[in-house]
């Protein structure tokens, strides 16, 4: 619940993803097009840790089957991907990263 | 179990399985009447057979479509020895694909049959869609920072698993692994196509039950023994007892114009007392004394627009379609080696039945397979075929019966169909 502090602003650079975990939620933090995204870090597929792939176009790629997933929305974008992965809002206040867990 | 031991014993044990590499494959004089030993022992000809039979242009059983109804129902099934994957694809398609990884040569579908969304080999969890696609290659771009991964150039679409030719035909599946094998109604022909429909044509068709036993025997016996109607009453001492077939009752061999498939077709007496009376003073097998504990086991119920109450259909290479009175089955050879193969049984009925005529069919199966009241018969008579011609110094069978004629024939005490499948065999094979 509420806003956790995750990262200095400076940890990503663009296309670059991270894994975090905040309050025992494994979470994928990325930087795209120099904007931020969040998204829950386990791939929906396969057991596979969505930070461990590729930042590109607006999308993650997983490094397991190559399923894509939209950074802004969680929607899948190609087989073998066909549920969406949970995205978290994100923000930066002074030099920091914050994400909300929300329910 | 002395002799079973003996015949599924290490290959190699005994002379005819030496054959030097220079061993001239000659078929002996007396053409047809004379069957080679080397057909079933040999390793090169079985070797070549997988070549040019099994992988060469034939269509072969791969499954019934009612036991892959739904998109992502699969079946793991054989071409030959050959292990592949039928699926019916998310557009309702039947597919056929070899199961082995593109990768590293795994069979990867290890489940007998099931649902899924894709395949995953094990190994390296690649994954494959429905219709045999690669998917996906786990760490394809190496691992972040480490480097690795395919070259730039790879393309999933050149390595997706490598795919058969499907061909349907009222509801059962064939695959091929030519192109150059014609359409499946022709490759059958109109003789084999006729019996063929009677079982399956516009019939949905309800899925009763599988076995599955290792037969010790060379796969070709198993034809040879459903065009040789002359071992009927004899070996089956049940079908005279029980007045199923005697040798005066109406009986037919059909065989195509290649050949190569069959059916061996019986109508059963309409009085089974007054015909087993006329013939029991001939057959030693005939016992008077003995009685079916339940009437109901051999009840034919009339249901087929056919003049036939048994028809045993061999299709070239590798299917046997059995309509016995009222039991139903399909049997499925994979052969395994030149010593043995694998029997794949299926039982069934069609949706139309009411639970009484399942149990019918279920009593009635009794029959057959691997222990049943006439197939285990056989499946002793072709390991004890197996047994003597790979341990003797002798090295040929005779096929006389009926002289010289292939193919089609009325006469029971005849080889005709025999002999027309090995002259199909001998073109084939280059013999």
């Amino acid at each position: 619940m509420g806003w956790h502090e995750v990262a200095g602003a400076d940890a990503l650079r663009d296309g670059e993803a991270i894994g975090v975990t905040v309050d025992g939620h494994p979470i994928a933090l990325c930087r795209s097009g120099g904007e931020l995204h969040a998204l829950h870090n386990m791939c929906t597929h396969q057991f596979a840790l969505l930070s461990d792939g590729y930042v590109e176009d607006g999308c993650i790629e997983c490094p397991l089957h190559q399923g894509r997933f939209d950074l802004r929305t969680g929607a899948p974008l190609c087989a073998p991907v066909t549920e969406p992965v949970r995205i978290y809002a994100v923000k930066t206040e002074d030099g920091k990263v914050y994400v909300e867990l929300g329910d | 179990m002395f002799s079973v031991n003996t015949v599924i014993g290490q290959p190699g044990s005994f002379a005819k399985e030496r054959l030097d590499e220079s061993h001239e494959y000659k078929w002996p004089e007396g053409g047809l009447q004379y069957i080679p030993d080397w057909v079933y022992t040999s390793p090169e000809i079985y070797q070549r057979e997988i070549r040019r039979i099994f992988h060469g242009p034939t269509w072969n059983f791969v499954a019934l479509e009612a036991e892959i109804p739904n998109p992502g129902d699969f079946k793991r099934s054989y071409v030959g020895p050959t292990p592949v994957v039928v699926t019916r694809d998310s557009d309702g398609a039947v597919r056929v694909f070899e199961n082995r990884c593109a990768h590293r040569g795994a069979e990867f579908c290890r489940t007998q049959r099931g649902n899924v969304k894709e395949f995953v080999c094990p190994y390296h969890q690649w994954s494959y869609d429905l219709q045999g696609n690669l998917q996906g290659v786990p760490f394809k771009r190496g691992v972040k920072g480490e480097g690795g991964g395919m070259p730039k150039d790879f393309r999933n679409e050149d390595h997706g698993l490598l795919k058969l030719d499907v061909s349907t035909l009222h509801g059962v599946v064939f695959a091929s692994f030519s192109k150059d094998v014609e359409p499946i109604e022709q490759y059958l022909g109109p003789r084999i196509l006729k019996d063929f429909e009677v079982v399956f044509k516009e019939r949905r068709l309800r899925i009763l039950g599988y076995y599955r036993n290792e037969l010790p025997g060379n796969w070709k016996l198993y034809h040879e023994n459903l065009k040789d109607p002359y071992h009927a009453t004899l070996l089956h001492s049940f079908l005279v007892t029980f007045g199923l077939m005697v040798a005066g009752s109406k009986n037919g061999m059909i065989a195509d114009a290649t050949g190569r498939h069959g059916t061996l077709a019986s109508a059963k007496p309409e009085d089974v007392a007054a015909a087993v009376g006329a013939v029991k003073g001939e057959m030693r097998a005939y016992r008077e004394d003995f009685k079916l504990a339940d009437g109901r086991f051999l009840q034919y119920v009339r249901e087929f627009d056919s003049p036939w109450s048994v028809t045993m259909q061999t299709i070239w290479p590798n299917l046997i379609v059995q309509r016995e009175l009222n039991t139903l089955g399909i049997r499925h050879i994979v052969p395994n080696g030149p010593h043995s193969m694998i029997m794949l049984w299926t039982m069934f009925g069609y949706e139309t039945d009411d639970e009484e005529m399942v149990r019918h069919r279920l009593r009635q199966g009794n029959l057959m397979g691997p222990s049943g009241f006439l197939g285990l018969e056989d499946n002793e008579a072709i390991k004890f075929v197996q047994e003597g011609v790979r341990r003797s110094p002798s090295d040929r069978g005779v096929v006389k019966l009926g002289g010289d004629t292939q193919g089609s024939t009325n006469a029971v005490i005849d080889e005709a169909a025999i002999r027309g499948m090995y002259a199909y065999y001998r073109r084939t094979m280059g013999l």
